[in-house]
């Protein structure tokens, strides 16, 4: 049986009616058509479908739909700002931190959460922040300067 | 992979749970953290007709002072835990334990009480909270008890819940004055690792130097369950904390541990490892000790 749920996401309220096994990545991908939010391993393990909920970073593939009812949800496609691109967005683009993407969105958007709470973290907080993403292209090396790189002052 | 399909209820309160609980009559899940459970519903290892979420039941999510003791809600994240100021400053064996649990997303959703039912043997937070020697609360339809933790977890995946009892929460006494506790955990890389070995140590001093006067350490991952090293413990009482006494603590653990080979490691590698970590777990409980005791004259 279906479940009415309200959610807020990127600043947009939606109402939708969901199976309560629908996952919100899921939810997200193919109810709202939010396909920035990628879904890899859905076991938790990858980071891909990394999503902010309620302020927090989570695995949005072991999340129930149902559960974020009432929720404010942020993924990436609600990080760019009026001027384009947000600062770390550029900066991976410009540090070569992006080869296949498929990573991006979660690495962004958890290192934008750690910018949020620790402006000035040290290699090892950004290590720490974002080991729960998986990148199979870049190494990671270039990722940790792309997030070491972006000017506390430029952040929205 | 999609999630089988099921009803899902969304209780807000620990009684109607109870009694959502106790009224169905197929297999039910509860559904905490769903770091674990849902994982296993999507590889078919669990199917559960009826899932009762806790996700809405404001009291669970608490933690809160009660006289000598800090209650843990069981749906405190492992994040929230590791924000709590009483678990920073005097349980520094679960504050480690907490923070090298799955990945930082994971520990925004994985709840305490979620860690401890599902009883796996490499968890994080089971031994140090043994160490610590917590207590767990666990509500029924009629009814409530209150057992050791160390009592709780019966196997892998296994506890003595019983049919419509829910996990409400964990209750840890406030160390004594000259204690301290410590977590080390070997996997094979830094996050979203499943522990090879883990070691979890706490000591209570009689003085500021000693000697040590209780002392627990458990180890993770070798056994089918947490495992206090009795030998240790004992080898550890009535002396003067030092390097060479954590030493032969270490090998008294290697003993009682029943470490098994699998693919990730052989036994005989993980006994040696049940000596060093066991060592510097030791360590970092008498490094703990001092550092309460130099905060608490600053
Ligand atoms: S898709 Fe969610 S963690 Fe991999
Ligand atoms: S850029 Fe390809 S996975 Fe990270």
């Amino acid at each position: 049986m279906k479940t009415m749920i309200n959610l807020t996401v990127n600043g947009t309220k939606h109402e939708a009616a969901v199976e309560p096994n629908r996952t919100l990545v899921d939810f997200l991908r193919y109810d709202l058509e939010l396909t920035g939010t990628k879904k890899g391993c859905d076991m938790g393990e990858c980071g891909s479908c990394t999503v902010i909920l309620n302020g927090k970073p989570v695995n949005s593939c072991l999340v129930l739909a149902v559960q974020a009812n009432g929720s404010e949800i942020m993924t990436i496609e609600g990080l760019k700002t009026a001027e384009g691109l947000h600062p770390l967005q550029k900066a991976f683009v410009e540090k070569g931190a992006i080869q296949c993407g498929f990573c991006s969105p979660g690495m962004i958007l958890a290192a934008n959460n750690l910018l949020q709470k620790t402006p000035t973290p040290t290699e090892e907080e950004i290590r720490t922040a974002l080991s729960g993403n998986l990148c199979r292209c870049t190494g990671y090396q270039k990722i940790i300067e792309a997030v070491m790189s972006v000017d506390k002052q430029d952040i929205p | 992979m999609l999630l089988p399909k099921f009803e899902f209820h969304e209780p807000e309160t620990l009684k109607e749970a109870a009694a959502i609980l106790s009224g169905i009559g197929e297999p039910t899940s509860i559904l905490a953290g769903g770091t674990d459970l849902l994982v296993n519903m999507k590889k078919g290892k669990a199917s559960p007709r009826h899932l009762v979420s806790l996700g809405r039941v404001r009291e669970l999510k608490k933690t809160a002072r009660d006289g000598e003791s800090l209650r843990i809600g069981a749906c405190v994240t492992v994040a929230e835990l590791r924000e709590e100021r009483e678990i920073k400053d005097d349980f520094d064996g679960l504050f480690r334990g907490a923070g090298l649990l799955g990945s930082p997303l994971i520990r925004n959703l994985a709840t305490v009480g979620g860690n401890i039912v599902t009883a796996r043997p490499a968890a994080d937070l089971p031994p140090p909270l043994i160490a610590y020697g917590a207590t767990i609360e666990l509500v029924k339809d009629n009814g409530e008890r209150i057992l050791s933790l160390e009592d709780f977890i019966k196997g892998p995946g296994e506890t003595s819940i019983e049919p419509g009892e829910i996990l409400s929460g964990i209750i840890l006494r406030e160390p004594p004055l000259y204690s301290g506790g410590g977590y080390v955990k070997l996997g094979m890389r830094k996050a979203l690792e499943i522990s090879l070995v883990n070691v979890a140590t706490f000591f209570a001093l009689d003085g500021p130097s000693g000697p040590i006067q209780k002392a627990r350490v458990v180890l993770g991952s070798v056994g089918p369950t947490p495992i206090r090293s009795l030998r240790a413990e004992e080898i550890l009482t009535g002396e003067r904390p030092d390097e060479a006494l954590f030493e032969k603590a270490g090998e008294a653990a290697a003993n009682d541990a029943k470490p098994i080979d699998d693919f990730r490691a052989s036994a005989e590698y993980r006994s040696e490892m049940v000596k060093l970590l066991t060592r510097k777990a030791l360590k970092q409980a008498y490094e703990e000790a001092k550092l309460r005791e130099w905060r608490r004259w600053k």
